[in-house]
């Protein structure tokens, strides 16, 4: 996903109200680990308003793209709680909080809101994006978690 | 490109994470299925996820 493209989904969700968080490689170069990546993920707070509000927002951030249509709220508060949507350039992936860590709230894993561009960015902890890397079987989110324990100091608890 | 080590750094982050990204994308650009993808499992989406990158490589191989 290319710079303006980045840009233009992260206002959108701004404007929509969608309570979300950045999570992923994405909130690790905001937090200044960089990497590359072509996708952005999000977790978003499950509430039925909330949820609502993303497919809006993503209508507005693609209104060319008939496929953005396809992401529906119904599926996400029901069977199906992670969304892939692939727009032209790069991936968007959203999901519901990991349901191990369902008794924290999204807010307590919450870092700083930073601008970019004038776009307001919610990003995740580095303490919380560093359990969810942990977390993962791939063997790149295993060195990504171990680049945020040693940037951050980090340690299990 | 995307296993090389995680380089930390000072200044502003966003820019040099979206430039990072723009030199990766001239490198080796991925392409991807376009549409909506739904998983009942984060496990489920990240198996999906591995699957539709190594296609991803594989595809770069041949072009």
């Amino acid at each position: 996903m290319n710079r303006d493209e980045l840009l233009r989904a992260l206002r959108a969700l701004e404007v929509q109200g969608v309570e979300y968080a950045l999570i992923g490689a994405t909130a690790m170069g905001f937090h200044g680990l960089i990497r590359a990546t072509e996708a952005v993920d999000l977790v978003i707070r499950a509430t039925p308003d909330n949820v609502a509000r993303l497919p809006r927002a993503l209508q507005a951030a693609y209104p060319d793209d008939p496929n953005v249509e396809d992401i529906r709220a119904e599926d996400l508060l029901g069977d199906h709680p992670a969304v892939r949507y692939y727009p032209l350039n790069g991936e968007i992936f959203f999901r519901h909080p990991d349901p191990t860590r369902r008794r924290r709230k999204l807010r307590d894993d919450r870092g700083p809101n930073l601008r970019a561009e004038g776009v307001r960015v919610r990003l995740i902890t580095p303490r919380a994006l560093y359990h969810i890397k942990k977390a993962s079987v791939r063997p790149l989110d295993q060195r990504d978690a171990a680049a945020l324990r040693e940037r951050f100091q980090l340690g299990d608890d | 490109m995307n296993s090389a080590p995680v380089r930390a750094g000072v200044g502003d982050a966003f820019e040099r994470f979206v430039r990072h990204c723009a030199r990766y994308r001239k490198i080796a650009r991925r392409r991807y299925p376009a549409g909506v993808f739904k998983f009942r499992s984060l496990e489920e989406a990240q198996a999906a996820r591995e699957a539709e990158s190594a296609r991803a490589v594989s595809d770069q191989g041949e072009e």
